[in-house]
Order: C-alpha cells, then structure tokens, then sequence
C-alpha cells in the first residue's frame, strides 16, 4: 500500500514537473523560463555532488563557463552545428570536471572547497585576461543559434518561445539521465559516502573514485547548461565564469534544498523569477538574495522542500514518504556533527 | 633587465604579501579554531577600508584607521555571535553558506552607503612622497605600511605561540571539547578570535586606502587571494599563513613585470602545484 502511494506520488510529481514547463512560458517572460531550465541542469549537477554525495563545490561555473566559451567559440568560428557544440560542451564540461576533479578530491572539507573555489578563479584570470579569444569584460558576442537538425528535417530556434522548448526538451533529458543515476546502485554509493566515507571505504568502496566519478558527471551536466546559456543572449559574458555563478549555484540547489531530485529545480525557478522580478524594481537586489541566504541558513536549512513537507504534516497530509534513494527535509538529518 | 623595476615589483610584492600574511592570519585563526572557510573575510577588508575613509575625514588618518579595526571587530563579533554560533551543531556547509549570504548583504551595502564608482586617497602629509633606496626611489607610506605589517603580524604569531591567551586558542583549535572540560570559556575565546580576524582584516582594508584606493568589489577581489595564502600555507598554520602570503605576492607582482596576462592566474598555479606536491601545505601539520 505505501509502495503504491509512493509511486503513485512520484508519478503526480513528474506530472506536476511537465505542467509547470507548458505553464512556465505563459508566467514569465520565455528568456527567463529558459534560463530557469537551464540553471536546473546546473543546480541539478550541483545537488549530485553536493546533496547526494556530500562534497560541497563552490567552483561549478569553471564548467559552466568552460563550455559556454568552447560552444560560443566553435559557433563563430567553425559554423558548428547545434547537436555537435552541445555534445562538445557536455564532453569539456566532464573533461575539464575529470582533471581538476582528479586534485580537488585528494582533499576534502574545507580544502576540497577553496580548492573548487580557487581553479574556478584561475580560469576567471585567463578568460578575463586572454582577451584575444574571449573577450576579456566585454563577453565573446556575436554568437548565432544554429537551427535544429534533425536527419533531414531542420527546425529554426531564432523565437525564444522555440528555444524555449529546445531547452526544456534537454532539460528533460537531463533531468531522466539524472533520475536514472541517482535511483541506480552508483547512486546509493554516492549516498553511502555522504553519509559516512569511512564505513563505505571499509565495505570495500574506492572512496575517491567514485567521488572522482560524481564529480565528473556533474561537470558534463554542468557543460550542457552552459552551451545553452551561451546561444540565449548570443553572448558569453565574462560573468558566466565568475565565482558568482558558483554560489548562485550553490544558493538554489540549497533554497531548494538538497539530496533529493526536485529541490534544486524549485530551488533554480525560486532564484532565477526572484531576480527577474527583483533587479526590475530595484538594481541593489543581491542584498536581498544576502538576506534570504542568511534566513534559509538560520532557520530552514531544508529549503523549500522541507517548507512544503512542513506545511503538509501542519495541516495533517500523509507523512512525507522517503523514495529509494531521496531524502526529505535534509535539513534535519544533517542536524548533527559530522566531519567533512 | 631593469633592476629598478624589478626592485620595486619586489618591494610591491613584499607590500601586498604582508597584507595577504595579514588577511591570511585571521582567516587562518577563524578556520582553525571554528572551522569555517570565512567567506566574509573579503567584504570585511572592504568595509575596514570605507570605514578608515569616512572616519579619517572627522578623525584624521590615524583615527580613521583605529575606527575602522574598532568597527570591524565589532562587526565580526555580531557576525559569530548571532549567527555562526547558531550554527555549531550542524554541518559547517552551513556556517560557508552564511558567511557567503553577509558577503553579499555587506558588499551591497558599501554600494548602497559609498556609491559604486571608485575613489582615491592620498596617504597622510607625514609619509607623502618617495625615498631613494639606492637601486629605485619607492614612496614612503608603502614602505611604513610594510614594516609596521610585518612587526604587526610578527606580533601576532608571538601572541600565539608565547602567551597564555595564545596557549588557549591554540588548545581550542587542537581540542575544543577537552578545551572546554578544562574550564575555559570557549564560546568567549570563538568570539574573541572571530573579531580578532575581522579587525586584522579591517586594518589591512584601511592600511591599503591611500596605496590601492576604494572600490565596492574590493572585498571580493582580494577573498580568493586569501584562500590560496591559506590554502598554500596550511590550514591553521600561522608561520604558513605568513610565509605564503608573501610568496603569493611576490610572484604575483614579479608576474605582473614579466607577463601581466598571467599575473593573477600565476598566483592559482602555485596553490595547484602546492597542493599537489604538499597536500597539508607548506607548513601545516594536517
């Protein structure tokens, strides 16, 4: 009976996920619905590594700017077509993830962190300074959205709305690719070693490698978002790179709350539509973005999820139901002493 | 070659690197002790620097600058006391996040309060003006501001290593538990370090006013330079904070004279090549 109810949920979930992207474009403007989805992918990869396997980066736009440029780069200067660039910046993405992920893991805690932090830096350093290729402060402009082709069909994405739907379809991908690895034995070994690397080691797990592994994993998602970024605007700004983005990053997969598969995505729309609406009216709002961050941390540090799974048990819904492999309200579980 | 100019990239070096040793020093103090990575440290030499500049216009120099340490100790007192305390039963992910959350609140509020265009700050009358070293002529203030860094965090290392006081930050670090069985108050020596990092952070922000002048992303400029000074010196490790800090400014202001493109992301190689060759830093022991 509870099996049933829990499939039963994470059915009404997936279908709650596909309503929400038809109704997303009718609510905000379709740049930001866009950029929604694409920030998903990105808060997505983060929670895997984070939320599911316990190292926090604070360097995930190395990634993502590494593959906005590769995908800009290619597509002024190559006429690459739009398949291709995607699947170049997934592979730089997991590449440039795989090499710095190798050193970033030899440490973990608070070297593992400033060690994201700072690689994500020196790369800032080179695409502000080599100018030549990247533009330096002024972003890489002029770079075109090629159509969709498909076998012999060709399908134009210059509309946002129509680019809109090319990013939700592979923000869809994206988020089935993660489901499927999350709900996988590879999955549960990543939560086994968030929740003790010690014990998962002494049952004969390679604690590195399969860091190694998340880690990579996650900087190809990362890529693909990045791609797509780059085509939105037609530019890579500078900032697509900078350490701001990491901890944009890292704020919505935690005000959404982290560990399991739909906090990160409530997480990216909370963020991505708060900003919108705010910088409109007021151009100081990441003060208010400092504000919230400093709420959640002190007194919600589940996120949005754990906001809802409260609201229900308040008004007397039936008790939050863990799925295989997810984890409500990490909030309070993590309300413990843990090392790094 | 040209000596001179290599002289003073030398002495720039030298300059900026006592003032990442003294960044470095209370970063290292507040992650060893708490074990926090203060992303806050950065906007608090910023907010140390504005202070100094709207103090030192009703005080004058010296009074501006012994406001701003004053100012920003306090605010890093606040910091831990209603906020990072709050947090010391769950996971230091945590304490990161809102540390980062203050950086944010803190540097929108220098743009808020001081405006976002940059200003400049000559240094006072008294060490206006250069002296002739013999291999280049190098301006007074910045060789004071050096020496009196130097003598400063000198002071803290004996401070640390030789006193009483020193003796219990350095047990807390080691053993905060056991610390606290044997009777010393060590919520009171958390607070005590936090603001004590904060003001160093604060003087160094004020001390660069009339080297570097002002600007509203200051703070988030120096930050990763202070990590990797922690980063390369060793965690909690004050003789490391030191010795790197001046190590990251030389090569980066020698990089500067040989191939400016490379000068700040030189600066990340080093943490990289440091970290691979000695994990637990250059001095530090874990």
């Amino acid at each position: 009976m509870s099996r049933l109810w829990s499939r039963n949920e994470a059915v009404l979930r997936f279908v709650l996920l596909l309503a929400a992207i038809v109704v997303l474009p009718l609510l905000v403007r379709p740049v930001v619905a866009s950029e929604i989805w694409i920030f998903a992918i990105a808060a997505m990869a983060l929670n895997l590594i984070f939320g599911y396997t316990g190292m926090l980066s604070f360097g995930q736009a190395t990634f993502f700017g590494l593959a906005a440029y590769t995908a800009g780069l290619m597509m002024i200067h190559w006429q690459a077509p739009l398949l291709a660039v995607l699947a170049a910046g997934t592979l730089v993405g997991a590449l440039a993830a795989a090499v710095l992920g190798y050193v970033c893991i030899q440490r973990v805690g608070t070297y593992f962190i400033m060690l994201t932090f700072g690689f994500n830096q020196m790369f800032f350093f080179i695409a502000y300074k080599w100018t030549s290729v990247t533009g330096g402060d002024d972003g890489l402009p002029g770079i075109p959205r090629p159509p969709l082709a498909l076998g012999p069909a060709s399908i134009r994405l210059d509309s946002s709305l129509r680019y809109y739907v090319f990013v939700a379809a592979v923000f869809l991908l994206a988020f089935y690719a993660m489901k499927r690895i999350v709900d996988s034995p590879l999955g549960v070994i990543f939560q086994s070693i968030r929740e003790n690397p010690g014990r998962a080691a002494a049952v004969g797990y390679d604690v590195k490698r399969y860091k190694w592994i998340a880690f990579t994993i996650a900087g190809g998602f990362t890529g693909s978002a990045g791609v797509l970024y780059s085509m939105m605007f037609g530019i890579v700004p500078l900032e697509s790179m900078s350490w701001i983005i990491s901890g944009d990053i890292v704020f919505m997969v935690l005000i959404g709350g982290i560990g399991n598969l739909y906090g990160p995505l409530l997480g990216a729309a909370a963020f991505k539509w708060l900003s919108e609406a705010i910088s409109v009216v007021w151009e100081r709002w990441p003060l208010i973005l400092g504000v919230a961050l400093v709420l959640v941390v002190l007194f919600l540090r589940g996120g949005l999820v754990e906001a809802f799974t409260r609201l229900r048990d308040a008004v007397g819904g039936p008790r939050a139901r863990r799925e295989p492999g997810e984890r409500v309200a990490v909030g309070v579980t993590a309300e413990r002493e843990t090392g790094w | 070659m040209n000596v001179s100019l290599f002289a003073g990239a030398i002495l720039n070096g030298l300059v900026t690197g006592m003032l990442y040793a003294l960044m470095g020093v209370g970063l290292s103090l507040i992650l060893g002790l708490l074990n926090i990575p203060n992303f806050a440290h950065g906007v608090l030499y910023a907010l140390g620097a504005y202070v100094m500049f709207s103090g030192a216009k009703a005080f004058g120099f010296l009074g501006g600058v012994l406001a701003a340490v004053a100012a920003i100790a306090v605010v890093g007192a606040a910091i831990e006391y209603l906020g990072v305390r709050r947090l010391s039963r769950v996971h230091p992910d945590y304490t990161l996040l809102l540390t980062f959350g203050l950086s944010l609140i803190l540097t929108e509020t220098i743009i808020l309060v001081w405006g976002p265009v940059g200003i400049t700050f000559q240094p006072p009358a008294l060490l206006a003006g250069g002296v002739d070293l013999g291999v280049t002529v190098y301006p007074k203030y910045r060789l004071a501001v050096m020496l009196f860094t130097a003598a400063l965090v000198l002071a803290c290392y004996l401070f640390v290593t030789r006193t009483r006081y020193g003796a219990i930050i350095r047990a807390g670090i080691e053993d905060k538990d056991t610390a606290a069985a044997l009777g010393i108050n060590i919520r009171l020596v958390f607070t005590l370090t936090f603001a004590a990092g904060a003001g160093l952070a604060g003087l160094g922000g004020a001390l660069m006013v009339p080297v570097r002048g002002l600007l509203s992303t200051m703070g988030l400029d120096i930050l990763p330079f202070a990590f990797v000074v922690v980063v390369l010196g060793g965690l909690g490790s004050l003789p490391g904070a030191i010795l790197a800090g001046l190590l990251v400014g030389v090569v980066q202001s020698l990089m500067t004279v040989i191939w400016a493109p490379g000068a700040d992301a030189s600066v990340f190689a080093l943490m990289t090549l440091g970290i691979i060759a000695r994990p637990q830093g250059l001095l530090g022991q874990r």
